[in-house]
């Protein structure tokens, strides 16, 4: 979790950084008009199981700029404005997510896989805390609100889209990467 | 449904301000209206005939964005209004909180009182003046400066480069994913019609999601070997665009400042710009 590669911030992480925050965006303002019940301004996205299996192919520092740019740019695109506290809690869900990189082996084995989405949903409930939370002092809401109203629906949703999808992408990945030999 | 982006210059007032000017005003009306959560209609009414008038003088084609206007029209009326009207959410608790006339009750007694109703014109037009904004940005600002506007805004060159490549990937993931989804279709995918319970919906959307991001993977290692080829990352960059700031750019980001200025004061200092329903909407329906 703590070697080099881990935390390294080169080409790799700009390029995938840029393309996890462009698809992320593109699928956030696809599935921006399913919004969860009793969420408010939160929504339903599986495009957060893209944002955590970047993390974890590529690390920390991916998914935190995947997090980050993505959210701001599915927000823009889709007309909510900008929301800099849910903007970084989608980037600490992805950094988070992306502390697993380093205990992932094998894409496709199945206990590799369990670790990627147990860090998912780390990533998920830190996340998605930090902004619940903020969104007391940005929005005025109350500690229940913030907790019953935002916190709970937005990691219940999220979560149930990880468990699902990630699993699915990463042994799609790890057919595409055997193919390309890297 | 989603679109390609069309840059094409224009001789605009828009397209001859610089990058870094309309990116700052687009972050100055959004902090204003997002952080003092600015919900008064005297404040965003004005705000949202300055977006729509920057839009006008943009002069993007209708033919540009009859794909993505009917969509945002659809998300923000039938969405985000009908969201609002009928739970009162995604905004200030006032709205539910603060004792309102029911004017009618729909569906299974959920009462519509006249402060969810104003809410949601309120929702709707706070929204608008946001989007306005930043539906010209991809038809009217040259994908070459994106990385220039950044850089020379203070970030990185590595942060410049990952915007850069994240504006420039958009367009080109949301073909991708309509091409998938038109492929999709052609083999029996109905898109329109996912049955089932949540996570057999969620499961469903595999096909669609899948390919794209993969041939994105594919596409990232293309992009990093040209990249290291060019020696990206061992010496800080130099940038081929220079960007100067005008006069007219000067007098954009003083406005877009004193608006942000504005509603912080007005706001925090004399507690007006929060959420409240006018007595003459009240009076409509009493």
């Amino acid at each position: 979790m703590n070697d080099k590669s881990t935390w390294e911030f080169g080409t790799r992480q700009v390029v995938y950084g840029a393309i996890g925050a462009a698809l992320y965006g593109v699928f956030s303002w696809a599935t921006n008009i399913f919004p969860l019940p009793a969420a408010g301004n939160v929504t339903f996205r599986p495009a957060v199981a893209v944002l955590i299996f970047f993390g974890a192919a590529y690390g920390p520092w991916v998914g935190l700029l995947a997090g980050f740019i993505g959210n701001t740019l599915g927000d823009a695109l889709s007309g909510w404005g900008f929301y800099w506290n849910w903007s970084l809690g989608n980037g600490l869900m992805g950094m988070v997510a992306g502390l697993a990189m380093a205990a992932i082996k094998d894409f496709k084995a199945q206990a590799d896989i369990i670790k990627a989405v147990g860090f998912g949903l780390a990533g998920i409930v830190v996340g998605m805390l930090f902004a619940s939370l903020t969104e007391m002092f940005t929005g005025g809401i109350d500690l229940n609100t913030a907790l019953v109203g935002y916190f709970t629906p937005a990691v219940i949703g999220n979560a149930v889209v990880t468990i699902i999808l990630v699993p699915i992408l990463m042994i799609a990945f790890a057919a595409v990467a055997s193919r390309r030999g890297r | 449904m989603l679109v390609t982006f069309k840059y094409r210059p224009r001789n605009t007032f828009i397209q001859r301000l610089d990058p870094r000017t309309r990116l700052i005003f687009f972050l100055c009306v959004v902090l204003a209206l997002t952080i003092p959560e600015i919900w008064d209609y005297r404040f965003i009414l004005p705000l949202f005939f300055v977006s729509l008038t920057l839009f006008l003088i943009s002069h993007i084609e209708w033919k540009d964005v009859r794909r993505i206007l009917p969509f945002m029209f659809i998300l923000v009326f039938f969405i985000v209004g009908l969201n609002g009207l009928l739970s009162g959410r995604g905004g200030p608790s006032s709205v539910t909180n603060i004792p309102s006339p029911v004017v009618f009750e729909v569906l299974w007694g959920i009462p519509i009182t006249v402060s969810k109703m104003w809410f949601a014109l309120t929702q709707i037009t706070r929204m608008f003046t946001m989007a306005l904004l930043v539906i010209p940005i991809p038809y009217t600002m040259d994908p070459n400066i994106y990385g220039t506007a950044f850089k020379r805004m203070g970030a990185s060159d590595k942060v410049s480069f990952t915007m850069d490549l994240a504006f420039r990937f958009l367009p080109t993931f949301a073909r991708d994913f309509m091409i998938t989804m038109d492929a999709q279709r052609a083999r029996g995918y109905e898109m329109d019609n996912l049955k089932g319970g949540l996570v057999a919906r969620i499961q469903r959307l595999a096909p669609l999601i899948i390919p794209v991001v993969m041939q994105s993977t594919v596409t990232g290692e293309e992009v990093i070997d040209a990249m290291d080829l060019r020696a990206f990352g061992t010496k800080p960059r130099t940038w081929l665009k220079d960007l100067k700031y005008a006069p007219r750019d000067f007098f954009l980001l003083g406005l877009g400042v004193a608006i942000f200025i504005g509603c912080c004061v007005f706001k925090w200092g004399f507690g007006v710009g929060g959420y409240f329903v006018p007595d003459f909407f009240t009076n409509l329906f009493i």
